[in-house]
């Protein structure tokens, strides 16, 4: 057994490796940890040096991947990339959904036959209440797009992002229960999470405080270097947040693997992932 | 010429080389930018430069002769205050610096020797001058002339560095200079 693999069996360390594919998007989120928006830089991490970090990753011990952005979707490749990394170990894609037109599920199709699933952005039941938050037309899209990957046998899982879950109204969230489920996606699959204050949230004052003490380790590897969390590199005002950079080296994986390693045996007893941001 | 980290965006790795009184020093808050690397030099440069079986005094006249002789304007100023609490008068001070001659003012033989020893490791190119090396070997054993050689060496990877990246000196440095009237 490796290193990692013991320090993730003891549950020191997350299992999931994650990707920042690009930092673009074709949406503006009044909420985004990373200010992603069309314009900004793509900041690319690259398809094959992802696959080739995986690959390492899986070696090492890790028991999943996880690909976020930006919008991961823009990507040309991501289809085909996710299925290479779906073939490498079970793999969950964040996506806004909102780019799936029937050439790019045609492209996705491959994916039911492998441990994918591809996790969407749906936050409110009533489309002027979610699009608020997400842009224009969001959610139209999303309830169309959600169909038609679970025809496809594409596993799926709905995220909801909220200012402050707990307070969440309990018949709105019914009826955003009632939502997924007529579009084929159970309980087990709805995960609920609050805003995070990072990024253009804290530039809006939304969402709740995460630093070191409040988020799970889950080594996040991207164009700008490894980070503690994928909740953590982020960008506010143009600048990235240096403050849950790991290293700058990605590769060999090991090395930031190990880095993270000791920084989670640092963490005071106790401490874990105490906001539940899944 | 590059952004200086503070506290609140430092690493995870970085923070306890902030973690003592005042802001970190303007090396420190530059390397967090790639913690690893961080974590590498500062431990060396603070084996090599900060105490050791060689006493402070002769280190900084090392330090302060290298850096004036690199003409790093940031460790010259830094190095300065340094000498000066390390006990070297303002005159010898202004002597390292090349602001007055070394000889008119230091008399001590072994001090002479270090200060040559370290203008010709400084300066020259190829193996040291028969003649320099006798006189350093003349006053240092193998062990204080490795350590002593390496300081200067270590010197000039923080001079060309803090040249190169114009890092700014401290208030509180630029404050001291002018009390002691070495601005």
């Amino acid at each position: 057994m490796t290193a990692m693999a013991g320090a993730i069996a003891r549950g020191e360390v997350g299992g999931r490796l994650w990707f920042y594919a690009n930092y673009h998007c074709n949406l503006r989120c009044t909420y985004c940890l990373t200010e992603s928006a069309p314009e900004v830089t793509r900041r690319e991490l690259g398809r094959e040096q992802i696959v080739e970090r995986a690959r390492e990753g899986r070696e090492l011990g890790f028991t999943a991947l996880g690909v976020t952005g930006g919008e991961p979707f823009v990507l040309e490749y991501m289809p085909e990339l996710i299925a290479a990394l779906g073939s490498e170990l079970p793999t969950i894609v964040l996506s806004n959904a909102t780019v799936f037109n029937d050439r790019r599920l045609r492209e996705m199709e491959p994916l039911a036959d492998l441990p994918v699933q591809v996790q969407i952005s749906l936050d409110r039941p009533d489309p002027d209440d979610n699009d608020a938050m997400r842009g224009p037309e969001n959610f139209r899209k999303v309830v169309e797009a959600v169909p038609k990957l679970v025809e496809r046998g594409i596993g799926v899982r709905i995220a909801t992002t909220l200012e402050d879950p707990d307070a969440a109204d309990p018949h709105e969230m019914e009826r955003l229960c009632d939502l997924h489920r007529s579009m084929g996606i159970p309980d087990e699959d709805h995960v609920v999470r609050p805003i995070i204050s990072r990024g253009r949230a804290m530039s809006n004052d939304m969402g709740v405080l995460a630093g070191f003490e409040q988020l799970e380790p889950e080594l996040t590897l991207t164009a700008d270097g490894a980070f503690y969390s994928p909740f953590a590199p982020t960008v506010r005002g143009g600048e990235l947040d240096t403050d849950l950079l790991v290293s700058r080296t990605t590769k060999p994986v090991r090395e930031p693997a190990e880095m993270l390693a000791r920084i989670a045996g640092s963490r005071p007893a106790g401490n874990d992932a105490s906001i539940g941001i899944r | 010429m590059v952004a200086l980290i503070d506290a609140e965006q430092a690493p995870i790795l970085a923070r306890p080389y902030y973690a003592g009184e005042g802001p970190p020093s303007p090396i420190t808050a530059s390397l967090a930018h790639v913690p690893e690397v961080l974590e590498a030099t500062l431990p060396f440069v603070g084996r090599i430069l900060g105490p050791t079986a060689i006493d402070l005094r002769a280190k900084e006249i090392v330090i302060l002769r290298t850096s004036a002789l690199m003409e790093c304007r940031y460790c010259v100023e830094a190095h300065t205050t340094v000498a000066l609490d390390s006990g070297l008068s303002v005159g010898e001070v202004c002597a390292l610096r090349g602001e007055r001659e070394v000889e008119a003012v230091f008399t001590n033989r072994d001090e002479l020797a270090l200060i040559s020893w370290v203008d010709e490791v400084a300066l020259g190119r190829g193996a040291a001058p028969e003649d320099i090396t006798a006189r350093a070997r003349e006053v240092m054993g193998d062990p204080e002339l490795v350590e002593m050689t390496l300081v200067v060496a270590a010197t000039l990877m923080l001079n060309r560095y803090c040249s190169a990246l114009g890092l700014p000196t401290s208030a509180a440095t630029l404050a001291r200079l002018a009390e002691e009237g070495l601005a």
